[in-house]
Formats: C-alpha cells, structure tokens, sequence
C-alpha cells in the first residue's frame, strides 16, 4: 500500500506536533521543503539529513539555489512546509503495467 | 566461483589481517555512489526518487577517492544513479584502478557500448562491469520498465567482451521469477561468455513504487532452492558460495550491516545501503556511532526480518568462509564440486 504523500502539508508545531517530529517527517520526504527560521528567512530545499542526538541538534539541506549542503540547528526552525512535489508519490510501476496492458489490447486483432 | 584467484587472496589477506588486528567490525565493500541520477525508472529501485536540482548534482572525483581511502575497503562497488552518466566516472574508475582497488562498476549498461567507443575505459583485472540484467528479455524490460533495454544490455556487454574487459551480471530477483526462466537466463549469460553472475533478492525500498512483489523470507528460500538445487557447472556465481547457500536456506547468517557501506552526496549512509536512516560525515563517525544492535534479524528490528540482500550477508557469508574452518570448507566443497 503506498502511503499517502506529505506533500503541501504545513504544520503548526505545538505540543502535539512537536518540531522533532516535523524534522523526522521532512527527513524521510523526497521533495523540497520551506524552513522557517527563526529571523524570518525561509530556507528552501531538500532536507537530507537530521541529527537529533548531537548537543546541538541539527538539519542539513541542499538548497535549490545554492551548490553545497547548509546546517540549521533545530533551535532556529519556527516551521517546516512540505512545499516541494513529493517525488517518491505516484505510481510508475502501475502507469507501466497500464500501458503495457493497452500496447497488448492494441496489437490484438479485433474480437480476439 | 568465477572470482579470480588474485581478487580472492586480495580479499583473503585482507579479511585475516583485520582479524589479526582484532578489529571486530571492517568493512568489505564500499558502496560509492557519485550521483543518484539515472536514465531508467525501475519499478524496484528507491535509489533516484529526489528533487531535479538534487539528481542533478554529484560527487566530485576528489571526494570520491577521499572516501575510499577512508574507508579502506578492497573493494569498490559504484552502483547509483547509473554510474555512466557521471561525467568523470573515466578518471574516478582510472584512479581506483592506479590504487589496485578491485571496481564493480554497476551499470543498466545502456551507454556502455557508446562509452567504451569513446575510450572512457582501459581493460584491468581490477575492473568489472557489473550489467543489471533482471532475467530474459521480457522479465529484464518489464523490471527496468522499458522495451529495448535488454537488447541494449547484450550489445554492451558483446562489446565489452571483445574488448577485452572483464564482465559480470547482477540480478535482482522478485517473487513473479520463475526457477526454469533464471535457469534458461543463467545458460545466456554463459554463453554470452560473462565472467559470473551475482544474484540478490530485491528489498522492499519505502520509496519504490512496486511494494508488491518483494520476496519474503521462505519465499526466497524456496525460488533459490528451485533454481539452484542442480546447478549447471557452467554457471559461474561471481560472489560466495555461501552467501547463495543462505539464499537457499542451507546456512543462517545474521546481517553484517557495516560490511558494505554507502558514501553518496549526503555523506556515509546510516546503517546500510538499503536503509537511510541518517548519515554521517565521516566513516569513522558511522562506524563508531551507529547503533548496529538495532539492525540485523535478531535485533527485531521490523524493517530487517524479510531481508536477505547481498549487501548485508555476503560479507557475513565470506567472513565466514575466512574465519571458520567450516566455512572454509563448505567453501571449498562448494567451488570444487559445483553443488551449492
């Protein structure tokens, strides 16, 4: 069962959602994300790593205007919003079973 | 075994040396991958599912050859993305091959002919190409979902041949394969005139689209046990008798997850090439701080109980084959006589 995307959610962080687990979430999707920091800028990117149990947690992202990978600490994130397409959704191997099925249905001769 | 005797005492010395050394935890292969792009979408793969700006960025040759050294492996896997498309990937395989590194260059081989024409590539017992080819032609091109992508694999890997280089096959199998078809498979390989054949059951990526067809524990023991029960003496297995006698269900190995770790643009991939569960920036940082209890079967670790990939097991298998006598002797057993 494909789970269902993550992508356009923009979460509040609170008690009940807290910003580990938005991390943790934004970790494991493979589309870009907003960072909100704390001075109001807005990090836009691909989250690719997080690590909470350093003495100063902290995220790293590749940017998608900048050429190397950046390192936020977890105290400077006010939000995360999955902003980006969520490249892991969809289903590509159903689309090729589909149009495999219809290039079969298309070479059979009629009433076959 | 097809593996040459030079790469086999190479890994042999290198395997005791660690033990003499009392290093409990070494690894075996390095699993570099310079870039995640690829020119294929397979149904199976997890490997390329990133943002554009992200696939399009890759490893520099200098941070490459870093990791090697820091890892220090004898061997050098470089899987991907498709490793062809790596605009370097001449000089990278180049270096390795001046440090006596022994390359599986992993590749769906669609451009292998056109790079090989362009002189990318020098022929050395230290290079392999590794060809996916996921069966015949029907099941490879519905694997890779793409017609035309066997047809392109074969001509690759003639070309390479009469080159002079040294190739071999990897396989992935998933729970559709049929023992007769593989075997029918295994007999084109070898007459292709491939050096061997390495197999593996897939794993169940989070991130790949087909999530249905994955095998299952007894389900892998039974396919392996079918294809395998009377192997051909032609078919040459580029890899460990042992590790294919665990396929079948004749040997328990737990998973040695250290054993072939993943350098890729996100640093070291934490705790194996399947899972990423966070990376570290450098390989004494993951050797040292990863939780490696929590992975492997016994560990109960959910995401580990179906898995039996090569890149967990066959270096539990070929430590076992250099520390055991049992091991060496089932080894032996098995490459002299050809029954797994």
């Amino acid at each position: 069962m494909e789970e269902k995307s993550l992508e356009g959610w923009a979460p509040d962080i609170h008690d009940a959602v807290t910003l580990a687990e938005v991390v943790d979430r934004a970790f494991d999707y493979r589309g870009d994300v907003t960072v909100l920091l704390d001075d109001g800028r807005e990090l836009i990117g691909y989250l690719f790593n997080r690590n909470p149990d350093a003495a100063e947690p902290f995220v790293q992202m590749f940017e998608r205007e900048a050429s190397g990978a950046s390192s936020v600490p977890y105290a400077r994130i006010r939000a995360i919003r999955f902003t980006g397409k969520d490249t892991a959704a969809g289903n590509s191997y159903a689309a090729w079973l589909r149009s495999k099925e219809a290039a079969k249905a298309a070479s059979s001769p009629p009433g076959a | 075994m097809s593996v040459p005797v030079s790469q086999m005492w190479t890994v042999a010395t290198y395997v005791l040396g660690q033990r003499l050394r009392g290093r409990k935890r070494y690894p075996l292969v390095l699993m570099l991958e310079p870039l995640f792009r690829c020119n294929l979408a397979c149904a199976g793969c997890g490997k390329i599912q990133y943002p554009g700006h992200v696939l399009r960025k890759h490893l520099s040759v200098e941070q490459c050859l870093a990791a090697v050294e820091e890892c220090g492996a004898p061997m050098v896997s470089i899987p991907g993305g498709e490793p062809l498309m790596y605009p370097e990937i001449g000089r990278l395989v180049t270096e390795l091959v001046a440090r006596r590194k022994y390359v599986y260059l992993c590749t769906n081989a669609i451009l292998l002919k056109e790079k090989l024409e362009a002189g990318w590539f020098t022929p050395s017992k230290y290079l392999s190409f590794s060809v996916h080819m996921d069966g015949l032609k029907p099941e490879h091109d519905e694997a890779v979902c793409r017609d035309g992508v066997f047809d392109q694999a074969i001509e690759g890997i003639k070309e390479a041949l009469r080159r002079g280089f040294r190739v071999t096959t990897n396989t992935t199998l998933f729970d559709n394969a049929s023992p007769i078809r593989m075997q029918m498979f295994f007999d084109e390989m070898m007459d292709l005139g491939v050096e061997g054949m390495m197999l593996s059951p897939g794993y169940s990526y989070s991130k790949a689209p087909d999530q249905e067809h994955f095998l299952r524990r007894q389900k892998t023991n039974e396919l392996f046990s079918k294809m395998l029960e009377n192997p051909k003496k032609r078919w040459k297995f580029n890899q460990s008798p042992l590790f294919l006698q665990f396929l079948m269900g004749k040997q328990e190995f737990e998973c040695t997850p250290w054993g072939n770790p993943t350098y890729n643009l996100f640093g070291w991939q934490r705790p194996c090439y399947l899972l990423q569960e966070g990376y570290a920036a450098t390989f004494k940082e993951l050797m040292e701080t990863t939780r490696w209890e929590e992975y492997g079967r016994k560990s109960g670790n959910d995401k580990c109980q179906a898995c039996m990939v090569h890149c967990g097991h066959e270096p539990t298998a070929v430590n076992h084959t250099f520390t055991s006598w049992k091991g060496f002797r089932d080894t032996v057993a098995a490459t002299v006589t050809g029954k797994l």
